[in-house]
């Protein structure tokens, strides 16, 4: 890309200083086709790949939220099903399933709880591990970013383990100490998953942060120190100002994250009999497409989720975007 | 049909009623796709639609795939292609998680790529012929074998005049109970559901609890509903009727409820990691399970050998004699399945071929479909387990006396869902199970008819 635009302009400046001959013309048209074939194959693989993976399947959900399926034959069993046009039927069924909007809301409860404690959590473990006196940098480093390392699935198994009565050791302890606790009643498990979630990607959240902290050029912290700035001056008023724009990027991806909750649910619905299928909306519509048979609707209900996210994750952008601009940055 | 002492009227109506439905059934279904039927019946080689079955030349080596979770399926399948070196298949085991199994083939179908055989439960099949998935095997001349098998189960896959699959087994209901627990505590073996409360109550003042009422059981509970003389579907003519909020049915919510509510009973997931160790340690002394259970219990808590016993379900009415069945599968065939005889004569001979029953026993399947070729003895596989107990007498004869006019209906993965989510409702903010009921027929009904289905709503 870079490629071809700097071509371009040196074409377009060459032009002029010359008479337009049109053997020259022609030359340079053939390089400036050589370039944007070059440009072209470059790009090629990404935006097929990108059409493939991306579009295409966004573009199939949306045709298939459009549709429902009709069918024919005695007791509907052995005749022909054809697909036709929906209208927005599909999205209306979906807005009007009180399970599936009671989702949106419990994911917005847990992104508004989950994501500020993980994020501050994060900026924590980044600081601590980048402050001068930080001692085993590397170990730690590991071992927070560890449990990104376990799938999703695997991590739930894992904590469910540790949540089922009768075979957790911390209910057990608890038990002992004659506390009462149930990881999976209908009040705690939202939480329990939360804490699943923060185990997960608290580390990753924090190597991000750190990246970023690494940019920053030590002569800053040198004139900081020389002006009398103690450690937390320095990460109060030097660090976290610098790592915005990370702090921003993992705050959004963890939105999209939040209301893509599924794994976790997914794995502890048997374990937990608080859980139900519409739980996260996620949840909802592989309900929808897989135990109902209902893939229009499903297809609606992603979409939805994908509008939702757009929504959250642009108007936040917006938001913090403005208070940039406030502080006079 | 044994609900008659239960409720004689009602009893006698089913029984009349029972075979004018399936002649409804059977008019409206030549009639509306004589198309669908005739094909089927005119030309063995063909089956109805969608990809081109391949008959399979003499000498031709060829491969079907085969999805199923049932423990040491891979012992007669190994069996077979040892005696078949043509025709070989190839086991992938599914999950059977909450039903995830079905999700998989349901997908799979979707995606035009299902296998070409699979292990289907009783209560799903008419799910499946809804997106046409499964073939008719009449084409083939299944209903020829149709004498192999229990009358009843080869029935639970025949709609119309079509045949959508092989009955594998059945799971009569029984109650498991730790024998020398009972003693110790003095507490007697229900034999009603009122003594059933009373034997609740009394092992509650143990500190244990006889049971748990799992919301999301869906199966189980159809099961209960069954024995008390629900019929949860009917097809009449081209409609399907949802009966879910039935008396039957409000009488066996209204006792679960009340158990429940005075915490008599624990309301954890059943047959999930809590309610294992609750099993190994006593904390829970009794399930009413199905017989595909001893596989489970002896599987699962192998330090209780000895000490259960198997006695019949507790009865409405003292001294009746009222059955159910929970769980009960089939082999069926895809409709893409590539070489159909093939896969049917595999079907056929896993599951009536004696050699096959046999492992099959062993491994802990169920209760044979098959007529012939074991005999109830054989099925005591863990007769230490429950004491020297021959066990398998108590769920032959409640197999016998299983009310056989019970049909299934299309959408139970999601009525059991529709069920499981509203019962944990009900658990939760103390709406009625009544309530449950309701919400769900509502529910069930309109999702039928979001399938393009012509739907009635039964009282």
């Amino acid at each position: 890309m870079r490629a071809a635009n700097r071509t371009r302009t040196r074409t377009r400046t060459t032009r002029p200083a010359r008479p337009a001959g049109r053997p020259r013309r022609t030359r340079l048209t053939r390089t400036e086709a050589r370039n944007a074939r070059a440009a072209a194959g470059f790009v090629l693989p990404f935006l097929s790949l990108f059409l493939l993976c991306f579009l295409a399947p966004i573009g199939y959900a949306v045709h298939q939220s459009l549709h429902r399926t009709e069918r024919t034959g005695p007791l509907g069993l052995g005749g022909q099903e054809r697909e036709v046009f929906a209208g927005l039927a599909n999205y209306t069924h979906a807005l009007a399933d009180d399970r599936f909007l009671t989702g949106f809301g419990r994911v917005l409860l847990f992104g508004a709880v989950q994501i500020p404690l993980m994020i501050a959590l994060a900026t924590v473990l980044a600081l601590l591990l980048e402050s001068a006196s930080a001692r085993g940098v590397t170990f730690f480093r590991s071992a927070f970013f560890l449990p990104y390392g376990v799938p999703g699935v695997i991590a739930s198994i894992l904590w469910g383990f540790l949540y089922v009565p009768g075979i957790s050791p911390l209910v057990e302890i608890a038990g002992s100490l004659g506390v009462h606790v149930d990881f999976l009643a209908r009040d705690t498990v939202l939480w329990s998953i939360a804490n699943i979630v923060l185990w997960q990607f608290t580390g990753y959240n924090m190597l991000v942060l750190i990246s970023q902290l690494k940019a920053v050029p030590d002569e800053l912290y040198e004139a900081a120190r020389i002006d009398g700035a103690n450690a937390w001056h320095i990460a109060r008023h030097i660090k976290i100002p610098l790592i915005r724009p990370a702090l921003v990027l993992t705050t959004v991806f963890s939105i999209i994250g939040t209301l893509q909750l599924f794994a976790e649910p997914m794995v502890l619905r048997p374990l937990a009999a608080t859980i139900d299928s519409g739980f996260t909306p996620n949840l909802h519509a592989y309900s929808e497409a897989f135990v109902s048979n209902n893939q229009h609707v499903a297809a609606a209900e992603a979409v939805l989720l994908a509008l939702v996210a757009c929504v959250l994750s642009f108007g936040f952008l917006r938001v913090v975007g403005q208070r940039g601009n406030g502080d006079g940055r | 049909m044994s609900t008659g002492t239960y409720d004689d009227g009602r009893g006698g109506r089913h029984r009349g009623r029972s075979p004018v439905r399936r002649r409804t059934l059977l008019g409206g279904a030549a009639a509306a796709a004589a198309g669908f039927t005739l094909a089927g019946c005119g030309d063995s080689g063909d089956g109805d639609g969608g990809a081109a079955p391949k008959e399979r030349k003499k000498g031709q080596k060829i491969q079907l795939s085969f999805w199923s979770w049932v423990p040491g399926i891979d012992k007669p399948v190994d069996l077979w292609n040892r005696e078949h070196p043509d025709v070989q298949v190839k086991v992938e085991k599914v999950s059977a998680v909450d039903g995830r199994q079905y999700a998989k083939m349901h997908a799979a179908v979707k995606a035009g790529n299902p296998p070409d055989l699979a292990q289907i439960e009783f209560p799903v099949v008419p799910g499946f012929l809804l997106d046409n998935a499964l073939l008719d095997l009449s084409a083939l001349g299944a209903a020829r074998y149709k004498d192999r098998f229990v009358g009843w189960q080869w029935q639970q896959s025949v709609f119309g005049r079509g045949v959508y699959a092989i009955p594998q087994a059945s799971g009569p209901m029984g109650f498991f109970v730790r024998q020398d627990l009972f003693d110790k505590w003095s507490v007697q073996i229900p034999q009603t559901w009122d003594d059933y409360e009373e034997a609740a109550k009394a092992v509650r003042q143990q500190g244990a609890w006889i049971e748990t009422f799992a919301p999301t059981n869906g199966n189980r509970f159809a099961g209960l509903s069954w024995q008390a003389g629900a019929k949860w579907y009917a097809a009449e003519g081209d409609t399907w009727t949802v009966h879910i909020d039935d008396e039957p049915t409000r009488k066996v919510a209204d006792y679960w409820e009340s158990l429940v509510r005075r915490k008599l009973v624990k309301t954890i997931p059943d047959r999930q990691n809590a309610w294992y160790k609750d099993i190994q340690t006593g904390a829970i002394p009794a399930w009413i399970g199905a017989s595909w259970g001893d596989a489970l219990l002896a599987g699962n808590a192998p330090g209780t050998r000895g000490k259960w016993r198997v006695a019949p379900l507790p009865q409405w009415q003292k001294g009746a004699n009222a059955h159910a069945n929970w769980g009960g599968s089939t082999t069926a065939v895809f409709t893409k399945a590539s070489y159909p005889k093939d896969a049917l004569a595999f079907a056929l001979w896993l599951n009536s071929d004696p050699a096959s029953i046999a492992l099959l026993i062993k491994g802990g399947y169920g209760f044979p479909s098959a007529k012939k070729g074991y005999a109830t003895s054989d099925l005591d596989v863990y007769r230490d387990f429950f004491g020297g107990q021959a066990y398998s007498k108590v769920f032959a004869d409640a197999g016998a006396h299983v009310d056989t006019s019970w049909q299934w209906g299309p959408g139970v993965d999601t009525l059991y869902q529709r069920l499981g989510d509203a019962f944990t409702e009900a658990l939760d903010d103390g709406s009625s199970f009544r309530s449950v009921l309701k919400t769900v027929q509502g529910q069930t009904v309109s999702d039928l008819r979001g399938k393009g289905l012509k739907v009635e709503s039964g009282g």
